[in-house]
């Protein structure tokens, strides 16, 4: 059944999740303060969306290796929409916002027009939107953007961080999309067995279109927050942030395979990922050696799921 | 008597369900032993422990060439000369043929590195062998057909020097002229003095080529006899266990007015200027070898290759359909030939299966009604007589049989007015083959309207009221039932077959 | 049927044609390499400069050595995106252990040994605890990725002794990254098309659970194949550690992705089953062909990235073009 299969690994991740928090807090009575579980929100945010777009990704069977390059990408073009070319900051946040989803898009076509493999496309466009991005910037940074404009990356609403409003309002909806409606039905069928999707008139091609679509989508905004919240663009920026992403997607829960997966789990793998990084660096342990733990967590914990799926089935 | 293998009281369990039961069973010197029974009987089981795949229970024997085993590996099997062509072929797509045919067994250099030129001469003889002058021993696996990956896995068997060859089901992808000659292959490997353990479903082969037969039910052993103290009738109720009365339960039908008009439909070369009629509560089959063009010929008119030219008219509306999508919208359903992968998502339950073509029937237009969804899954449990624990269960755990009546169900559950439907009984088993043809005629006579391409001569013959035989793409002729017959549709599909023969 | 064909009739297609079929991917590059080489000279002649060429081999060779193993694992249907952290570790070993005032040659060949051991418990986890190969070496990039920094705090090594520069060094005139590249390339090759070793990661890639209706032992080849190329990535860090007078111990960024790059490029299906390892080391030397070329002709080598991505992506249409083709044929 796969509705228990879900659960039991969504068990396993919340049982960790809850212990990693106990632990942490009992290392450091800073863990547990308002001010320090938003903080970290904040610093989740852009990991965060590209890994809840990331999941409808990977559902379908696909995956998604240039979000880091489209948010290196958009991040450039926003500082030279802005001062280069002189346009209104929000104008030049609609056309980065715009460019993101059209090479998201371009994924897409590629791997529905041309059957290439999610991988190899994807690997494809990294390094041609890198490159882009490298090209046009030839290592120079842009600054000095307006006041209004830190609001999005460092300012409240309510008291809760700007963009943590933006990165729950997307896990809403996507959540709503995959779970409760028709097309989100669509994405797992396509996931499981694209062919039988096909012959029972899903509209395949144009699910993964709107998911790769989305996805660049995703990356770009995750870009005008970075930028936002570091105040400065630079060629080089979220670099590996694909495989941040895919870490919490898997973490999650969700089939590297296809078919399997939920939004729930990829928050829960999010947070466990940020509690770790967070409690440990309070704990006085050096940031890349929490990333060392993430590591063994993601291997141990679909190791564990493995094991116990297989003690349940056959 | 000598005897090749030798199984005694052998016994399965699985997570508690015994599948086979205490089941003797043996294979002598140059006989086909064919195996029989219904999806689910342990056919499978019982050559997968023979073969070395699964260990048997405790308590039985099994006896290979004078040694005894309790349980038999791939190594032993392998060391024992026993071979299995599986029913999905077990070959490397992106390997060559004669690489194919010495995986793991390829003759060495002195040197001890492979030897690519010997490899490919004893390829080359073993292929001449089985009368395969025309399979390229360089040729990639992958570009073969289907019968021709079956001659190379045959190959690969006697490479082996097998003395017990298992062949499971065999004919159930093939088209009539290569079944034909796939016989020829398995009498020459009887004169040779190998035995056969032959799994197939189809009575006339069995009663062609075997020298006795095994009948398995539930698990357990009903009996082994000489194929001449048997009949079809003896046979199908030692596997069902019942009387068939009549294998194809025909209604008699009910036909109304024209509801598709195809005419000079062609997609490529593979459909070329197809024109034909269907009518309200007709059943139209379709027969031809394979590779004549059927299964292209309803692709096209489900939209999944769009045509090339010509019309399609649905109630004298002339239409062009390019999207399966379309052909839904406009009442066509399409049953597809490969079902596990064309028909179901099997990872899902039955009632996300039944629901799949039919997602509106389940929306409020924003979200999804999971209870309607049930209750249409229900439904067609009820209709369609699916034994399954519930809506709920996973497709991939029922019988091939309630597989292909989920994808039946996902159709119906869209209200089609045509129903095309591409093998529709291909390797289910015979008590779930009468269930569907008897739906079949059921669904007629409420007036649907009905394609059926099948491989199977009496299945044409037994349900359709006129049969369109294709050949080469095209069709060569249309016969009504009154005049429909193994001699007329048979010659109709041969009629050119040297070359398409040839082509492949 | 059949028997108006002379027997062997379709069996006898020429060898040329047969060598074109099955090394079409490789000759393509070939073909790459030698129109740049002859374009570029045409506009700077120095680009054929013996100093030049062998800058432009020597330096990518390392990623080339490690491209093998990659394509290794890539053919028997598994990845690794791991690679570039775990030769950052293992350089950094190397250098330490150089420093430390241990001979040059333990400096050289512990990481090798390192390399095999790392990668054979990602076999284990692959292959016996069934956890997809882009999972487990995900986890393991974040783990020696971390492990890396948070040891050495991100200090560059130098002070290297003078004799530890193996990749600086020449033989018969030939700079040894080269010598290392052609042997085990080469090497690499025969062992994977003549033994049966080699064939097996074919079939396993190919088709798994016929590779195992055949007697092969899957799961220990697949542990073997993961080890193999940890000895691969070794001497890629030999090569790599060994060529300027520093190492940073900071991984080089996207390293996995450029070598995963050249296995594909050079015609490793990423669907496994099909390939070989001359490819991908054509495909490393195109890469640093193309860098050098672009500051021949002047153009800035901050597009040289956009550049290798339109490749990539040129070159996998060509190649799923192929493919439809192929299949085509097949259904006739």
């Amino acid at each position: 059944m796969t509705w228990r299969k879900l659960l039991r690994h969504e068990t396993i991740l919340a049982l960790l999740s809850v212990l990693a928090l106990i632990v942490l807090a009992s290392q450091s009575d800073k863990f547990f303060t308002v001010d320090n579980l938003l903080n970290q929100g904040r610093l989740m945010t852009e990991v965060g969306l590209i890994a809840i777009i990331m999941t409808f990704v990977i559902i379908t069977g696909g995956i998604d290796l240039s979000v880091g390059s489209i948010l290196g990408l958009v991040a450039i073009l926003l500082g030279v929409f802005w001062k280069n070319l002189g346009l209104p900051l929000p104008i030049a946040i609609g056309l980065g916002l715009l460019v993101g989803t059209l090479a998201g898009l371009i994924n897409g076509i590629i791997i529905t027009r041309f059957r290439v493999p999610p991988l190899i496309a994807t690997l494809g466009t990294l390094a041609l939107y890198r490159g882009i991005a490298e090209g046009i910037s030839e290592a120079r940074s842009v600054r000095g953007y307006p006041d209004w404009f830190f609001v999005l990356g460092q300012g409240q609403f309510l008291g809760v961080p700007v963009q943590l409003w933006i990165l729950g309002a997307v896990t809403l909806v996507a959540a709503i999309i995959l779970g409760m409606t028709v097309w989100g039905r669509g994405v797992y069928a396509v996931g499981h067995n694209e062919t039988a999707a096909r012959y029972s008139g899903l509209q395949v091609d144009r699910i993964k279109l709107a998911i790769y679509s989305a996805s660049g989508f995703a990356a770009a905004l995750a870009a005008v927050i970075f930028v936002s919240r570091v105040s400065t663009t630079r060629s080089d920026m979220g670099t590996g942030i694909e495989l941040d992403a895919i870490t919490a997607v898997v973490l999650g829960g969700t089939s590297i395979f296809g078919g399997r997966g939920t939004i729930i789990g990829t928050v829960l793998g999010l947070i466990l990922i940020q509690a770790l990084k967070n409690g440990l660096s309070l704990a006085g342990i050096k940031s890349d050696g929490t990333i060392v733990l993430i590591g063994a967590v993601l291997i141990l914990t679909i190791l564990l799921s493995n094991l116990f799926h297989r003690n349940g089935n056959r | 008597m000598t005897v090749l293998l030798e199984l005694r009281g052998v016994s399965k369990t699985f997570a508690g369900n015994r599948v086979l039961k205490d089941v003797d069973f043996d294979v002598r010197p140059g006989e086909v032993h064919a195996l029989m029974g219904e999806n689910g009987a342990g056919k499978s089981t019982l050559i997968k422990i023979i073969s070395g795949v699964h260990a048997p229970d405790d308590g039985g024997i099994i006896r290979v060439a004078g040694t005894e085993y309790k349980a038999m590996t791939s190594r032993t099997a392998a060391r024992g000369g026993i071979a299995t062509v599986y029913q999905e072929l077990l070959l490397f797509p992106e390997l060559s043929v004669a690489e194919n045919i010495f995986l793991g067994h390829a003759p060495r250099t002195p040197l001890g590195s492979l030897d690519w030129s010997l490899m490919r001469r004893r390829g080359r003889q073993l292929l001449d062998s089985l009368d395969s002058h025309d399979l390229d021993v360089d040729a990639k696996v992958g570009t073969l057909s289907v019968a021709n990956r079956q001659r190379v896995e045959i190959a690969k068997a006697l490479s082996q020097n097998a003395r017990v060859l298992i062949m499971d089901e065999p004919t159930a992808a093939l088209a009539d002229a290569d079944v034909r000659r796939l016989m020829v292959v398995v009498k020459r490997l009887r004169e040779r003095g190998v035995g056969i353990i032959y799994v197939s479903h189809k009575l006339p082969e069995v009663f062609e080529l075997a020298d006795r037969v095994t009948v398995l039910r539930d698990g357990a052993l009903i009996g082994t006899n000489p194929i001449a103290e048997v009949t079809e009738q003896s046979l199908v109720a030692m596997m069902v266990g019942r009387d068939i009365a009549q294998l194809f339960p025909k209604p008699v039908p009910n036909i109304g007015e024209v509801v598709l008009r195809v005419k000079g439909l062609s997609f490529g070369d593979r459909v070329r200027n197809i024109s034909f009629e269907l009518r309200r509560g007709e059943i139209l089959g379709i027969a031809g070898l394979v590779g004549s063009g059927r299964t292209e010929l309803a692709l096209t008119v489900f939209g999944i290759t769009p045509a090339t030219a010509g019309t399609i008219e649905l109630d004298g509306r002339t239409i062009s359909i390019t999207s399966p999508r379309q052909a839904r919208d406009l009442g066509i359903a399409y049953v597809p030939e490969d079902r596990g992968l064309q028909g179901l998502v099997r990872p899902m339950s039955i009632a996300q299966n039944v629901s799949m073509a039919a997602l509106h029937r389940v929306t409020n237009g924003l979200f999804m009604r999971f209870a309607a969804e049930i209750s249409l899954a229900a439904e067609a449990i009820a209709r369609l007589g699916i034994r399954t624990r519930g809506p709920e269960q996973i497709v991939g755990q029922l019988s091939g049989g309630n597989q292909q009546k989920v994808v039946l169900g996902k159709w119906l559950a869209t209200n089609p007015r045509i129903l095309i439907m591409d093998e529709p009984t291909r390797g289910i088993d015979v008590g779930a083959k009468s269930e569907i043809h008897a739906l079949m005629g059921k669904l007629a006579q409420e007036g649907m309207a009905i394609v059926m391409i099948s491989s199977e001569l009496p299945e044409v013959l037994g349900m359709a009221d006129r049969v369109l035989v294709m050949n080469g793409g095209t069709s060569v002729a249309t016969i009504d039932r009154a005049n429909a017959s193994p001699e007329t549709v048979g010659a109709a599909m041969t009629l050119a077959g040297q070359s398409v023969e040839m082509a492949q | 049927m059949s028997t108006d064909v002379a027997p062997g009739f379709v069996a006898k297609r020429s060898a040329v044609a047969r060598f074109i079929s099955a090394y079409g991917q490789e000759l393509v590059i070939a073909g790459a390499i030698a129109a740049l080489f002859v374009l570029v000279s045409l506009i700077s002649p120095r680009f054929l400069s013996p100093n030049n060429l062998n800058t432009i081999i020597s330096g990518n060779a390392y990623i080339a050595v490690a491209a093998i193993g990659m394509s290794m694992i890539i053919i028997t249907g598994h990845i690794d995106v791991s690679v570039g952290a775990l030769i950052g570790v293992l350089a950094t070993i190397s250098g330490t252990l150089a420093t430390a005032g241990y001979p040059v040659w333990i400096a050289w060949t512990l990481p090798i040994l390192a390399g095999i051991g790392i990668n054979a418990i990602i076999g284990a986890l692959v292959a016996y605890g069934r956890i997809p190969s882009i999972v487990v070496t995900l986890g393991m990039l974040s783990i020696l990725r971390g492990g890396l920094v948070s040891i050495t705090g991100g200090a560059w090594i130098n002070n290297l002794p003078p004799d530890f520069h193996l990749a600086q060094q020449r033989l018969l005139e030939i700079p040894v990254p080269i010598w290392f590249m052609v042997l085990l390339t080469v090497g690499a090759f025969l062992w994977m098309r003549h033994t049966a070793f080699g064939r097996s990661l074919y079939a396993i890639g190919g088709n798994i659970e016929a590779a195992r209706a055949a007697g092969i032992p899957v799961e220990r080849r697949v542990v073997q194949v993961f080890m193999i190329h940890g000895a691969f990535a070794g001497l890629a860090t030999v090569l790599f550690a060994t060529q300027l007078r520093i190492i940073q111990s900071t991984v080089p960024p996207n390293l996995e992705l450029t070598i995963i790059t050249a296995s594909v490029i050079g015609g490793v299906s990423i669907l496994g089953g099909t390939g070989t390892v001359i490819g991908s080391t054509l495909a490393a030397i195109l890469f640093s062909a193309i860098g050098s070329a672009m500051i021949f002709i002047n153009v800035s080598p901050y597009w040289l990235r956009a550049v290798i991505g339109v490749l990539i992506l040129i070159t996998v249409l060509i190649d799923m073009a192929r493919r439809v083709r192929e299949q085509r044929s097949a259904k006739r």
